[in-house]
């Protein structure tokens, strides 16, 4: 008795359609073989287990083979769908795959987590990073405790002469401890040893993988060998295992810094520093240590650091993983980029999302006896979800595919500086990531008709037609609401790439102030060792400059130490006008300097507002004259003329030079804000040690046709002055002011793709809903027309059906855009965020997309014939 | 149409079916396992389509004054996997050999 109750108790778990039976099962065993409670316990795994059929692997295995059998059988509609959710999911994979490697991933070092960069920031010079001088690292080094190594490290090119022509080498110069920073050895050979990084050592050389492969053929023997880099011969004494290539992709050799430990050079700011975290220590104590070996260095040496500077320039320590120093500019961008094709993935979930409504329809009777016989909702809704998910992971494998394509494409067209690039590639987090945002967005689209459906009540569907039945207009209402939410989304993405677009267009309309049509540039390094002390380089830049004036079509020369806009180059020291020093204590102000030849200001079209040109006797001994630009001049003496001035660097006991020429302002540094003060030097001046020249820098012809057909003739002419010297880098001064604006170029680029597709996937949506409304009710409107309404007025209508939608998502989209664009607004130059032309101008074309979209099938509808569209069902 | 993955008690309640242990509780006696882990069997191998379930004679079993009971027996696919079922029940047998008793432990 008991367990006849005790089974009919338990039958609640079994599901419904199988419940009788069940009972009935039960209660005949117990009766024909009397069993009792202790058999009868058996019916709670056994009803758990009926229950819970579809949820185990078999069942779901079971409903991912009829979502596929399902999904064949409409090969359009899963051509559609697998698509736009290829397209979706694929650019999100593509950027993320860059986000993965470029900032979340852990550099390629052991235990890169602690390898921090360690050198200084400056705000209140505006400085976001200053390097050490061999003093402060020389006064560092023994004072570090809670790094257990510290190195800096210089980067450098070298001309490497092996059997063939001369290359240029992107190499680095490193301090004693460097590879243990790095924790990472020769594989062949070893590394620096002590002693090596004195002067008057024998000079040595460790080589990169890649090098080692291509220029000596992987020799093994390459150990012990001398080669001649720069002019100087130096043996090699390792090979770095392959992978290894720091600081930046390009540097395939490492040669030791050679400091003079009892004179180590006090001023010169230029190398960074890196350092390993001891056990146990963090960056914080890292830098606090910092800040004191700061304060000691400043104490003993008040007369190159006074403490009035450190605290007016704020400079301070900047202890950082080493991981930051490499992507602090491309950061925003990436994540802006990443919200972008969020915004994409999420306009093609809501295409898919109105197919699969529409699907649902369609398959409504399907399902309604389905339900009758017995599945219950959570069946229903997990076939739905087996179908929705199945399709975006599918959508998902094809997007990967696409993703990897498109990366290499990315990749080749990014800006230069795209740090960490051969890192780039489709690895396990980016494969977990492509799976998850299919299955979210599989889950996204595929609970979006269930919602709206499996809760009904479905008998009605069986019957007739089912066409105005509240179910229809919750479904309507449905898609409507996913086309309001795709047009919003799609205007804000068309609002952010226009203005985007219209910032660059503004940045190239900025006057650089200088011509660079017709001319080409490249660069030289003189090494030391064959041109020592001033008077070789003094000579060959003559010797240069003639020369490639000899050439036929050449019109003018120069020699610059930059050409303007060109990417990377900073080179500033503080500087005072001879009668008007700079109070005791201040800095003074920093100004920007370019060592240019005679002719410079001709070769590159800039005008000389006041005075002359530098000549070739400027560069002699006595003789200090420069030419300034106009912001040096209004700075250091506003309103009065600069001519016959001098200036000096910070100091009285500072060489002291005359301004004969004050040039037109140029964008030497960034298009986007003012120039700052600039002096133009000869190329030789004199340091401190005597007269030096400058030993790389850039050459222009100005030429009178095509510039990258005067290259050979260059190299010619190179050739016989300086057969050593590598051509590095040939390339148009155009170019050089294109990669200037390169990754604003390469934001605007992708942004405007992104915008098209969502332009497009939003009118696929407008499109299909208005056709879709306008299937059902072609009853409705050829009877409409066979009682006499013109063509005209049902066109209208349903036109303005579509508008209605749009006019809703544009209205929202404004709003949307609005909030959007002020993320935006660091990148933007010469708009603002809420420029009117713009978000008018992208809500008005977007309109009138939506009109034709709606347009064509109110066409269709208006043309149907009534007879037939009465007789339609 | 899956396949299931052939346990002890898979084989075990397959087994008995093939030898003509009709009825559920048949079944459980006959495998000397409690309902609760017989039934959950039953149920995975009618799935898998080894077994095929159905109902007794209504006027037989009514005529001994009972209700009509549920029955289970072999499909082909079911009888094709009676070998696997041995080789499972053999590597019992094969266990059992070699798990000493708790009297040769003691010893």
């Amino acid at each position: 008795m008991l367990a006849r109750l005790w089974v009919w108790l338990v039958s609640a778990l079994v599901p419904r359609r199988d419940r009788e039976e069940w009972v009935e099962e039960w209660l005949a065993e117990l009766s024909a073989t009397g069993a009792g409670m202790k058999h009868a316990w058996g019916a709670v795994p056994d009803a758990w287990t009926l229950r819970t059929d579809g949820w185990t692997m078999d069942g779901m295995l079971r409903d991912v083979r009829a979502a596929l059998r399902g999904l064949a059988r409409r090969p359009f509609f899963t051509a559609l769908a697998g698509i736009t959710l290829a397209i979706g999911i694929g650019a999100n994979t593509a950027i993320y795959s860059v986000v993965d490697a470029v900032l979340l991933n852990p550099l390629p070092y052991p235990e890169s987590d602690r390898i921090v960069s360690a050198n200084h920031t400056a705000p209140g010079l505006n400085l976001p990073i200053v390097p050490h001088s061999e003093a402060m690292y020389m006064s560092y080094l023994d004072g570090f405790h809670t790094l257990e190594s510290f190195a800096v490290f210089d980067e450098d090119n070298i001309n490497l002469v092996t059997d063939g022509d001369p290359q240029r080498i992107d190499a680095a110069r490193v301090t004693q401890e460097f590879f243990d920073v790095m924790d990472v050895h020769p594989m062949l050979g070893r590394a620096f040893t002590e002693g090596e990084d004195r002067p008057g050592s024998e000079p040595v050389a460790i080589l990169g993988y890649g090098l080692w492969q291509q220029s000596f053929g992987g020799d093994p023997g390459v150990v012990g060998r001398v080669v001649e880099m720069d002019g100087v011969q130096r043996r090699v004494v390792g090979v770095m295992p392959k992978g290894f290539a720091f600081p930046g992709d390009e540097v395939e050799l490492w040669t030791p810094m050679v400091i003079d430990a009892s004179n180590p050079d006090l001023g010169s700011l230029s190398y960074l520093g890196v350092g390993r975290l001891a056990p146990g220590q963090t960056i914080a104590a890292a830098q606090a240590e910092m800040q004191q070996l700061l304060y000691r260095f400043a104490d003993a040496n008040p007369d190159e650091l006074p403490r009035s500077v450190l605290e007016q320039a704020g400079l301070a320590p900047d202890v950082k993983p080493l991981k930051e120093l490499y992507v602090s500019d491309l950061k925003q961008a990436l994540w802006v980029l990443l919200g972008t094709v969020g915004f994409v993935l999420l306009i093609a979930c809501a295409n898919v999302a109105n197919l699969f409504l529409v699907r649902a329809e369609a398959r409504q009777r399907e399902q309604a006896l389905r339900s009758a016989l017995g599945a219950s909702r959570a069946d229903l809704v997990r076939q739905y979800l087996a179908e929705s998910v199945t399709l975006s992971l599918g959508g998902g494998l094809l997007g990967l595919g696409l993703a990897a394509l498109g990366v290499r494409g990315l990749v080749a067209m990014a800006p230069v500086a795209v740090p960490r690039l051969s890192e780039i590639g489709i690895d396990g987090s980016v494969l977990a990531f492509t799976a998850v945002i299919s299955v979210a967005a599989g889950l996204l689209f595929g609970l979006f008709p269930v919602f709206g459906y499996a809760r009904k009540d479905l008998s009605g569907a069986l019957k007739e037609g089912g066409r105005a039945t509240t179910s229809g207009r919750e479904r309507h209402r449905a898609r409507s609401a996913l086309v309001v939410a795709q047009v919003a989304l799609a205007l804000v993405l068309l609002v952010g790439s226009g203005l985007m677009a219209r910032s660059f267009a503004a940045l190239r309309h900025v006057d650089p102030g200088f011509a660079a049509d017709d001319r080409l540039t490249f660069r030289l390094t003189l090494p030391e060792a064959e041109y020592p002390d001033a008077a070789g380089p003094r000579v060959f830049y003559r010797q240069l400059a003639d020369r490639m004036g000899a050439i036929p079509g050449v019109r003018e020369v120069a020699l610059t130490t930059a050409v303007p806009l060109e990417k990377d180059y900073k080179n500033a020291s503080p500087m005072e006008a001879e009668d008007k020093p700079t109070p005791e204590g201040d800095l003074a102000q920093l100004v920007n300097v370019r060592n240019v030849s005679p002719g410079y200001f001709d070769a590159m079209g800039i005008q000389l507002e006041e005075g002359r040109d530098l000549t070739w006797d400027d560069a002699g001994d006595g003789v200090r004259s420069v030419v300034v630009n106009e912001t040096l001049a209004r700075t250091f003496w506003p309103g009065e003329s600069a001519l016959g001035r001098r200036v000096r660097g910070q100091g009285s006991e500072r060489p002291s030079w005359e301004i004969v020429g004050v040039a037109r302002d140029v964008h030497f540094e960034r298009l986007d804000r003012d120039p700052e003060p600039l002096i133009y030097m000869p190329l030789v001046t004199g340091g401190a040690d005597g007269p030096r020249g400058v030993r790389a820098f850039a050459v222009v012809l100005h030429v009178g046709a095509e510039p990258l057909d005067f290259v050979p003739a260059a190299r010619e002419a190179l050739r016989e002055v300086g057969p050593r010297l590598p051509m590095v880098d040939p390339r148009t001064v155009v170019k050089v002011q294109h990669d200037a604006m390169a990754s604003t170029s390469f934001t605007v680029l992708l942004l405007g793709i992104a915008a098209v597709i969502a332009l497009v996937l939003g009118t696929v949506g407008i499109y299909g809903v208005i056709s879709y409304v306008v299937s059902r009710r072609t009853q409705e409107i050829g009877v409409r027309m066979a009682l006499g309404a013109p063509a005209g007025l049902v066109l209208r209508e349903v036109v303005g059906q579509g508008m209605v939608l749009a006019g809703i998502g544009v209205a929202i989209g404004l709003v949307g855009a609005w909030g959007v664009s002020r993320v935006l607004a660091s990148l933007l130059y010469g708009v603002s965020t809420t420029d009117p032309l713009t978000y008018a101008g992208m809500a008005l074309a977007l309109t009138l997309v939506a009109m034709l979209a709606s347009w064509i099938p109110a066409r269709r509808a208006a043309s149907v014939d009534p007879t037939e569209a009465l007789r339609a069902e | 149409m899956g396949s299931v993955r052939m346990t002890q008690v898979t084989a075990l309640v397959l087994r008995a079916v093939a030898a003509g242990h009709r009825y559920g509780f048949d079944v459980m006696e006959a495998c000397a396992l409690p309902s609760g882990t017989v039934y959950p069997a039953l149920r995975r191998l009618e799935r898998a389509g080894l077994l095929r379930s159905g109902w007794e004679r209504a006027a037989e079993a009514h005529a001994e004054g009972r209700p009509r009971r549920r029955t289970y027996a072999l499909t082909t696919p079911g009888r094709q996997a009676l070998p696997e079922a041995e080789t499972k029940l053999a590597e019992v047998r094969r266990l059992l050999a070699d798990l000493p008793s708790t009297s040769a432990r003691e010893a």
